[in-house]
């Protein structure tokens, strides 16, 4: 197995080691090269714009000849490349994998398919390519020697030409990473009221997460909070959705949570299917009990 | 402007059928949530020229899936499309995602298109590869997750919304583009569009009449996933004793 890592992070460097035999990961800069002796047994340094899907798709397919596999991260300029490689190889591309495995020239790997209602194993020939979800392989790659080279005359002129960039307001929200999320939904009236699930995630040292509406529609709050499938996959040890009624692309997001406990007056709400625990009450009512009684206990 | 738009009949999920396995063939069809936001953005652009749409259908039993298939498409045609291609053939069930490009470049190639528009992703599958495929197969550029679309002198202008950031690109046309659903706010068809929407051209085509030959299948087996939550409810007691019990039950967790 010969596989060559776009994009290469740790946990795509390990999870490239688990299939066996040689990586290859392809890097866009000396400095990135630099960064990753060790961790790969080929480093090949494609000068080019890392945010052109178009440019990135050349350097792989001048790469891959002597592969067997592409292997990428699921974001989304990987996924545009992905897709663009694997049409011109006449390959598979299996998208968010969550596990991965190869045996005599056929790749095998497991995906949530149906807004999550199902797991896929899906099996494709070799040559393929694969993204792989976030946050499912998690492990030490081993130390290799490492050779550099350079991959020449990459067709530079993308097609696609970025005018500009502007990077989205970002605070201190690192949902991916907390271990409580206290998560608002429409159930909230005005924009104020957010304030109650701020003070209640203060009180539990947790973060504040929201629903699809409430960062997309309302724009109430930034992106940043925004958990959902299209928005952050969490995986707290408590995820408490408050005013929310669980719509699947919601609760795809929520998944990896180990406790989901909700909040929503409307007892036919989809989310009582999806938690541990569910509490039909006015949230307007039991969130600022909540406040009182939690902060008593953490103050004792 | 001719425009095209990648239609998925998808299955809907929430309507899955699920015994043991998922039963794909009981399990219904529907528009793909985000290609309305692709097929409105179409109905905008055509101005004087076309819209269509293009769908393959993917799952079987092919004869009751065809039917299911055209009463779909007419919400497609009732939302401004002016007639749809739907390719059906059986080498196309559990088609390869390659061959699936194959079949919906070969009728933009020969229906002809200024622009192809697409959701970013379809809700059964979700691995929002077909546009790039698309594009790589016509030879086109492709500019994905757009939440922004403007046209200026042959080209396109468009906000990529990407996870961090957002880009604003540019590219000639003819082009393949992905949207999100914050691009628009999709129509509802009016009573007197469903009506027309009967009288609109559904065109169904064969591999042969694309003049393709496909053979790759992609084998794959669909296993329910079971969410074990333990869904205890707490509906009865004064607010109070519903906090004090929810307390209770998040301390014996660990959680808090």
């Amino acid at each position: 197995m010969k596989t060559l890592v776009v994009y290469p992070n740790k946990e795509l460097l390990y999870a490239a080691s688990t299939l066996g035999g040689e990586i290859t990961a392809l890097v866009f800069s000396q400095k990135e090269a630099e960064a990753l002796a060790g961790k790969a047994h080929r480093i090949l340094v494609a000068e080019i714009d890392p945010k052109s899907p178009d440019a990135v798709a050349e350097a792989v397919i001048k790469a891959f000849p002597g592969h067997d596999l592409v292997m990428l991260p699921s974001t989304k300029n990987a996924r545009t490349v992905g897709g663009l490689i694997a049409q011109r190889l006449g390959a598979e591309f299996l998208t968010d994998v969550l596990s991965l495995r190869a045996e005599g020239g056929v790749i095998k790997a497991e995906r949530y398919v149906f807004g999550n209602k199902a797991v896929a194993t899906v099996e494709a020939q070799l040559p393929a390519v694969v993204s792989i979800a976030l946050g499912r392989f998690q492990g030490e790659p081993p130390t290799v020697q490492s050779i550099v080279e350079r991959v020449e005359e990459v067709a530079i002129a993308p097609k696609v030409k970025i005018l500009s960039v502007e990077e989205k307001p970002r605070g201190a929200v690192k949902l991916e990473e907390a271990e409580i999320i206290v998560s608002v939904g429409r159930g909230f009236k005005k924009k104020e009221d957010l304030q109650m699930a701020f003070e209640l995630a203060k009180v539990l040292g947790g973060q504040v997460g929201c629903s699809r509406p409430i960062a997309a529609d309302l724009k109430w709050l930034p992106e940043e909070h925004w958990v959902g499938l299209s928005g952050k996959k969490v995986k707290p040890k408590l995820y408490l959705a408050i005013g929310i009624s669980g719509q699947p692309q919601h609760i795809a997001g929520i998944l990896d949570s180990r406790i989901i406990a909700a909040i929503n007056n409307d007892p036919s709400a989809p989310i009582f299917q999806n938690a541990d625990y569910g509490v039909v009450e006015d949230l307007y009512k039991i969130v600022p009990i909540l406040i009182n009684k939690i902060s008593k206990l953490k103050a004792k | 402007m001719k425009v095209a738009v990648l239609v998925k009949t998808a299955l809907d999920t929430g309507q899955l059928r699920v015994r043991d396995t998922v039963v794909i063939e009981e399990t219904p069809f529907k528009i793909s949530d985000i290609d309305r936001n692709a097929i409105e953005e179409a109905v905008k652009l055509k101005g004087q020229d076309k819209a269509y749409g293009v769908t393959v259908v993917k799952w079987g039993p092919l004869q009751k899936k065809i039917q299911e298939a055209e009463n779909v498409l007419r919400e497609a045609l009732a939302m401004g499309l002016d007639e749809v291609y739907l390719v059906v053939d059986e080498k196309l069930l559990n088609a390869s995602h390659t061959a699936t490009a194959k079949a919906i470049a070969a009728v933009i190639k020969k229906v002809g298109a200024d622009i192809v528009l697409a959701g970013e992703a379809t809700v059964d599958n979700f691995t929002g590869q077909i546009p790039a495929r698309v594009a790589a197969e016509l030879g086109w550029p492709v500019v994905t997750y757009v939440r922004e679309l403007k046209i200026e002198g042959g080209r396109v202008v468009a906000k990529r919304d990407l996870e961090d950031h957002v880009e604003v690109v540019e590219a000639p046309l003819p082009v393949v583009v992905s949207v999100t659903r914050e691009i628009n706010q999709p129509r509802i068809p009016t009573l007197l569009a469903i009506r027309a929407a009967m009288k609109k051209p559904i065109n169904k085509l064969t591999l042969a009449d694309l003049g393709i030959d496909i053979t790759p299948k992609i084998s794959a087996s669909y296993r329910p996933l079971v969410i074990q939550r333990k869904k205890i409810i707490i509906k009865d007691g004064t607010p109070e004793e519903k906090a004090e019990k929810l307390i209770q039950y998040l301390r014996q967790e660990g959680v808090i």
